[in-house]
This record gives C-alpha cells, structure tokens and sequence, in this order.
C-alpha cells in the first residue's frame, strides 16, 4: 500500500504550476509537467464500481455546493482549465492554451477542437454561454467570477475574459466544477433535464442516473485527450457510482468484492483495512483544516488573550491519535494547506502554564463558554471532549451543546455561537478564495462567521490577489497565514486527509487534493 | 352499511387530516432555524446571492403566503420543485416510494411468517419451557438496536455464507426482492417480537372462549381449533399493530435504509431535513400522512373480511 505523505513535494508543484499558467502556456509544456509515462501493460475495457458516501443531487454545474455532486460533475464535465493529477496545480482543459495581457486584465483562451458527449463540437458559443450564466449574482457560486467585466468571442476560436482588476486567481476559478463547459443548446432547452442527463465534454457520460442509488457513467466516445495507446480515454469502459452512506457498509462491501474502490474510508476503519493483503488503503492530503470556529463578536472571545489561552490548552496531539488515529498533521494555520501555504509558520504548542498565564492577563470572570457539536458526530464531540480537559486545566470553563448540523450551520452563520467544532475545504488549488473567505471580514461572509477584523491582513489579501509574480504572492500569504494563525483566529485541529480503499486490480486511481478523483486514466488490471 | 360508500367517507375524512399533518410540518420545520442556500454553499454565498437566490425560491415571502402557495399547488397535484436538486418533488418522492412500500410488505410478511409460528407454539406451550424460551429470545430480539442486527445479518449472510447482496436495490423485480432479504428481516426481527406478545396473548384470550369449549365438545382436535377457530380470531388485533406501528415502522426503515444504502423515502427524508430542502419536507410529509392513513383504511377493510361482523355493524 503507499501513503502519500510528502506535502511540501506537492506544494511546490502546485506553486510551479501557477507560476506556469500565469504567463503563456502551451499544452504541451504542461504535458510535460503532470503526465506520467507509462510503458505499456494498460488493459482497456471494465467497469469500475465504486461506493461513495454521498451522491449526487443534479448534474447541473450551477447548482450545487455539495461534494455528492460536484465529484460526479467532474467526471463528466470538462472546463477551460482543469486541475492536473494531484488536483494541487492546473492544466489545459477545453482551452488549449491561453495568454494574458502586459497589464493582467484580459485573458484570451484558445478553444480546443473538442466534441461533447453527443458529438455536437464545443464552439465558443457554448464558452461564452457558460461563463455568462456562472456569472450571473443570482448563481450561488457567482462570486468566483466577480472581477470579469465581460465575456465575449473574438472569432470562432477564441474567447476574451476581461478583469476590472487583476486578479491572479482566475484560471483556478475557471477550474471549478461551476465553470464547466456546457452544451448551450441542451441547458437552454431544459436546465432540469440537464440536471439528470448532462451534456459536457467530459471523459464520462451519464448512462443512468438512479436516485438515491446509483449513477452509471458510459466512456465517451467524443472524448478529447488520448491514452498512452494513442486512443481516446478514458481506458475504462464505465463507472457506477454507487450511494453507500454508512461507512461499514461501503467496508463491508469492499471486502466482500462488491465493490472496486470505496471512498471516505473512516478513520478507526483504516487500520484493519490495511491488514488485508488484497486490498490497497491509501490516505491523501487534501485541502481540508477540520478546526473549532470562535465568534469573536462574544465575550470572553473578543479577547485574543483568552483566544490564545484556548489554543495552548488544546492539547492537539491527543486529539490527532484519539480521534484521527494518527491520520494527519496539526496545523500551523487558520486554514487548509492550499498552494501558497507556509511551512515556516511554527505550530502553537500545547502549553498549559502559559495558557494560565494568558486566562489571568486576559480578565475571565469565569463564565463557561459554549462549544457546539453537530449531533451524532462521534469524533466532533471527542474533541470537544478533549479540548474541555485542556481548558478545565488552565482555569476555562466550558459546556457542550449538541445541535443537528443544519441548526449548528445556521446559528453559526448568524453569530449566534461561541465554539462550533466544524471543518472547511476548497474546492480550487488556489489560497485566495478561502484566505479572502476565512480573513476578510469585508469579503461577504463576516470572516466565515468569526468576525475577525484585520485591516492589516485585508490590505495584503487585496495586493496578493492582484499581484501576477508568484513569489511576491507566496510571500504575502505566508505574512497573512503568520498573522492570521497568531491572532487565534479559530482553534485549528487537524489538516485531516481522506482515505480511500480499493481492490489491488485498480491501477491510477488519483486522488485529488480538491476532493475528488479522476477516474479517466484508471484501468483494471483483471 | 354500502362497502363503497364506508370507503368514501373514509376518504374524505383523510383531507382535513392530511392538511393537519402537513401544516404541523411544515411549521415545524420552518421554526427550526436552517436556510437551504447557505447550508448548500457551506458559507460561501454573498449576501447578494442569497438574496437573489431567496427571491427565486419564494423563502422572502410570509410562512402563510408559503403556505398557502404549498397547499394551493398541492391541490393541483404539483408538490413543487426540490431547491438542492432543482427536480420536481413528485418525481423524487414517486421515485422513493415503491421501494420503501416493497420494505414495509416483505417486512410485514417477514415478521408475521416469523410470529405465527411461534405463537402459536408459545400459546399451545403456555407456561411452558417452549413458552419462556420464545419470549425470552423475543425479548432480546426487540432489545437489540436494528441498527447492530443489520451489520450482524450482514456478516454472517451476506459476507460468511454470502447468500444474499448486503447493499443497494437492483434492477429487476426479482433482483430487487432479493435484495430486499436483509434490509426486511432486519425490520421484522424487531417487529416480531411485538406480534408474537400480542398474538399469543390474543390465542389464549381466545382458547377461553365459550365457542371453542362448544367446538372442543364436538371432539375436534386442539389443532384444528387452535387454526379454523381461534387464530381467526385472534389475528384482528395482530392486524391492529401492524397497522398503528405503520408510522413507527416508517421511521424505523430510516436506519435499515441508511444502512443497506437502500434508496426509500427515510434516507431521502434524513437529507431533505439536514439541507433544509423545504419543498422535498413538505412533499414528503403529506405523503407520510398519506401512506399512513390508507394502511389503517386498509387494515379496517381487512378486518371486514376476517370478521363480517363489522361490515354489519
């Protein structure tokens, strides 16, 4: 079995690659960056089965903001720029390349000559269409888009994108499952069949679509990017995406030979997974930080203090082996270890003199504060449990509440909350959007719920985004990550990885940093 | 009284019912605090886009206007449009449904073939070590959690003997009844339990009736007392519990679909209410209501076949 474990390798790839894409690229210098050359031994044909824990809502690419659908969008949907075979750096999708103007605010991208799963080609009108419609206020993810002025073609091959600023992170937006590239006629027609029946120009289509059950997914047979054979992906010859939400029973299943590949594999499962010589359980980084949210809006919170004192008395290392066991790092920042993460940032250690040290200088009066935990979360309530010894023995204390997750969400959203024990990920391999989501309290979303006001860091996100020179932005995200992780903005927790099980027989499987996989280059070696 | 007219006004009885049910649930779910559109973009949407979004979807309006919108499209058969999976409701519901009615009747069937047997043993042996036996296993079987029974019948059948599939629905019918083995016995073992209880406690409340001395007097053997004469009788309150546990079995097959990843009206119910997808909670509320009150409209016409006597009176 192999373990993914060397981050600060992916990190730099991820940095490469969009050093790469912010100047002119060419689909064959980015070949050489992300493919892996294989000798022959690739077996074509089979059908993958694979048990997911959630499924997917709609295949409509403006909708959702759940990972049910949105993994399954990707499998099906190509965009203009897709992420590479570890989901940290970028390649060319339906754009064949692209160029961006001396002053960063218009980039014109090259359509490729690529069909959709009907055989109708991708014209830039279906281009235009697209990312015209994501654009739109009223599309939930609207917001990656913000900056782009106007979309227009320039012939029957290219598209402009023009920016009212620079902004640095366009061509990971434009790697959103959102910003996929739909067939204009079909979503015009009807939006709510596209929702079951898709027309994209992805490496899979969709053959049927059970609610609830299962999704089949048929090879493409228009499908652009070709094997190492020389014929069009993907190699398999179908995928069923199975619905199996417990996590016993997708183990169960798993090694019972029903299924190929199980997803989300929990984490006190994964040990005696491993046991078994038949099959293969890998763990992969992703762009998760699973961490406790503080309202600095509430008393004793808006002291940073007292924030701190929360932190030196987390004893994170217990929580990492108890809950996690063992699967993991503790962090050392507010949030996901995105592309323009910061190793150098030395983590909070769990000191409890020096968080009684801090509760004295901070003036607690001795007011228990309130940790929320979704109701049924087994491993969310452990660590509150944890966390309150920790605290108990620095002189805070504390009570947990148990809400049902979308009552926690909402009073969390509201304000209405001291502690939620909750998690964050991002779904694009670029540090703006959840650095600008997490730490800037102007940026719609009250610093995702913490109210943290900075001026100083809100100064720097600003110039990062706009700044084209990877090396100036890596440096500024690394002061924000410092200051922002310093202030005891949230109590981070764990930059928590997904494990995955699967039968020897399945060959590439890539687990993506963004969450999902790509399944066009997985074969069965059977 | 006319058979058809009783089932007319049984009927018509159900609709003030079911709008009862569906205004408490829809009440109920609306004070819990939860909005569909931040829930499903975990935060990420503008203050902008949530407004537009809630516009669009009707949610800035009054809960009576809602309401009222809700009931009035019902009434037209249109139970609306699902926010997270822009799909109409009554397509997702109808889709949902079969296999949850196929789970509650081979449960149903699952748990009678179990009870009657055994019964009927325990009431012939009553007081007996037979007896004792059966109800003590009965009473460990309704103690354990369905949940654990599953994951037990899904080791030892599914995996050790691997007779039956441990998960999904199938394709075809006789694909789909076998896959329907586990997820049912797991509800009837829980089931069963009850039935045996109240159905020996029927028989021998029976065996003491006047007509089966008069039949005994004839010289007919206990057997055949105990199947033509009393279990005849001592079935009308068996179907009784069926029949009022409908509505508790309906929540049980929640945990057994979660479980068998079976695609039912529970799991369906479970997510509409952790996304706060109103239109599929509405939906699916009245169709709970539904379901639930033509079973007992169905028990009571299936006691009229056990016993004329109520079709008499």
């Amino acid at each position: 079995m192999t373990h993914r474990k060397s981050l600060a390798y992916f990190g730099d790839w991820g940095r490469h690659a969009v050093f790469a894409s912010a100047f002119v690229l060419t689909a064959s210098s980015l070949a050489a960056l992300s493919s892996e050359v294989r000798a022959d031994g690739i077996k074509r044909g089979g059908v993958l089965v694979m048990a997911r824990p959630d499924e997917p809502l709609t295949f409509d690419p403006f909708i959702p903001g759940d990972n049910g659908s949105i993994y399954a969008i990707e499998q099906v949907c190509d965009a203009l720029v897709e992420a590479d075979d570890t989901g940290r750096g970028l390649r060319p999708g339906l754009a064949e390349s692209w160029e961006m103007s001396t002053d960063g605010l218009t980039y014109t991208f090259k359509i490729r000559d690529a069909k959709f799963s009907n055989g109708e080609p991708v014209t830039v009108d279906d281009v235009v269409f697209t990312l015209k419609t994501l654009s739109d206020p009223a599309k939930y993810l609207a917001f990656v888009l913000k900056p782009v002025k106007n979309i227009s073609a320039v012939d029957d091959k290219h598209v402009k994108v023009e920016l009212s600023e620079p902004y640095a992170p366009l061509l990971s937006a434009l790697s959103a499952y959102a910003a996929s590239i739909v067939n204009k006629k079909a979503y015009e027609a009807s939006p709510e069949k596209f929702g079951t029946s898709p027309v994209c120009a992805g490496p899979f289509m969709v053959e049927s679509y059970e609610r609830g059950s299962t999704v089949v997914l048929k090879a493409n047979p228009y499908y652009w990017d070709m094997g190492t054979d020389g014929k069009p992906l993907p190699y398999l010859e179908g995928v069923e995406l199975k619905y199996v939400p417990e996590s016993n029973s997708r183990v169960l299943g798993l090694r019972n030979g029903d299924y190929d590949v199980i997803s989300t594999v929990a984490f006190n499962q994964a040990k005696s997974l491993q046991a078994d010589s038949n099959l293969v359980v890998e763990s992969t980084a992703i762009f998760r930080l699973d961490y406790v949210y503080l309202n600095h809006q509430k008393k004793p919170l808006d002291s940073k203090d007292f924030r701190l004192a929360l932190n030196y008395a987390a004893d994170r290392e217990a929580i990492l082996k108890a809950v996690y066991f063992g699967y993991g790092e503790v962090p050392n920042s507010y949030m996901p270890k995105v592309n323009f993460h910061s190793d150098a940032v030395p983590v909070i250690p769990f000191d409890l003199a020096k968080a009684k040290e801090l509760v004295q200088k901070s003036g607690y009066d001795g007011t228990p504060i309130q940790i929320m935990v979704d109701t049924g979360n087994a491993p969310s309530r452990q660590v509150a449990t944890i966390l309150q010894q920790g605290w108990e023995a620095a002189g805070i204390k504390s009570e947990i509440v148990e809400m049902d997750v979308g009552t926690a969400w909402t009073m969390t959203t509201k304000g209405d909350y001291q502690a939620y024990v909750s998690y964050i990920t991002s779904d694009i391999n670029d540090t703006d959007e959840l650095a600008t989501i997490q730490a800037d309290v102007t940026a719609g979303s009250q610093a995702f719920f913490t109210w943290y006001d900075n001026k100083d860091v809100q100064k720097m996100l600003t110039e990062a985004r706009r700044e084209p020179d990877p090396a100036k932005r890596a440096a500024l995200y690394a002061k924000v990550q410092e200051t922002v992780y310093n202030d005891a903005y949230s109590i981070p927790l764990n930059f928590a990885p997904v494990i995955n099980g699967s039968q020897a027989h399945v060959k590439d499987l890539k687990q993506l940093a963004n969450g999902w996989w790509w399944l066009q280059k997985v074969w069965l070696d059977k | 009284m006319n058979l058809i007219t009783y089932i007319v006004s049984r009927l018509l009885q159900m609709i003030p019912v079911v709008i009862g049910v569906s205004l408490v649930a829809f009440l109920a779910i609306h004070l819990v605090p939860g909005d569909p559109v931040q829930l499903m973009m975990h935060g990420r949407a503008t203050p902008e886009t949530l407004q537009a979004a809630h516009a669009k979807l009707g949610l800035d309006q009054s809960l009576l206007i809602q309401y009222w919108h809700f009931i009035t499209n019902a009434a037209t058969g249109s139970l609306g449009t699902s926010i997270i999976q822009n799909a109409d409701v009554g397509k997702i519901v109808g889709e949902r449904l079969l296999p949850t009615v196929l789970l509650l009747v081979t449960s149903a069937v699952f748990a009678i073939l179990i009870a009657l047997p055994l019964s009927i043993i325990a009431a012939r042996r009553s007081d007996q070590a037979a007896d004792h036996a059966i109800r003590l296993v009965g009473i460990i079987g309704f103690a354990m959690p369905p949940f654990w029974v599953g994951i037990i019948l899904m080791l030892f059948f599914g995996i050790y003997l691997d007779w039956f599939p441990i998960s999904g629905y199938g394709r075809s019918f006789g694909d789909r009844m076998y896959h329907l083995v586990l997820p049912s016995l797991t509800v009837a073992l829980f089931l069963a339990p009850i039935l045996i209880q109240s159905l020996r406690a029927a028989i021998l409340d029976v065996m003491t009736a006047e007509y089966i001395t008069v039949a005994r007097a004839k010289g007919l053997g206990p057997w055949r007392i105990l199947i033509k004469h009393a279990l005849r009788n001592a079935l009308m309150p068996v179907t009784t519990i069926l029949a009022v546990n409908i509505g508790w079995l309906l929540s049980g097959a929640v945990v057994v679909e979660y479980l068998f990843s079976f695609p039912g009206l529970g799991s369906l119910l479970v997510r509409a209410v952790g996304q706060r997808d109103y239109p599929v909670i509405q939906g699916l509320s009245l169709v709970f209501a539904i379901l639930v009150l033509v079973v007992n409209l169905l028990a009571d016409l299936s006691y009229m076949l056990i016993d004329r006597r109520v079709l008499k009176a």
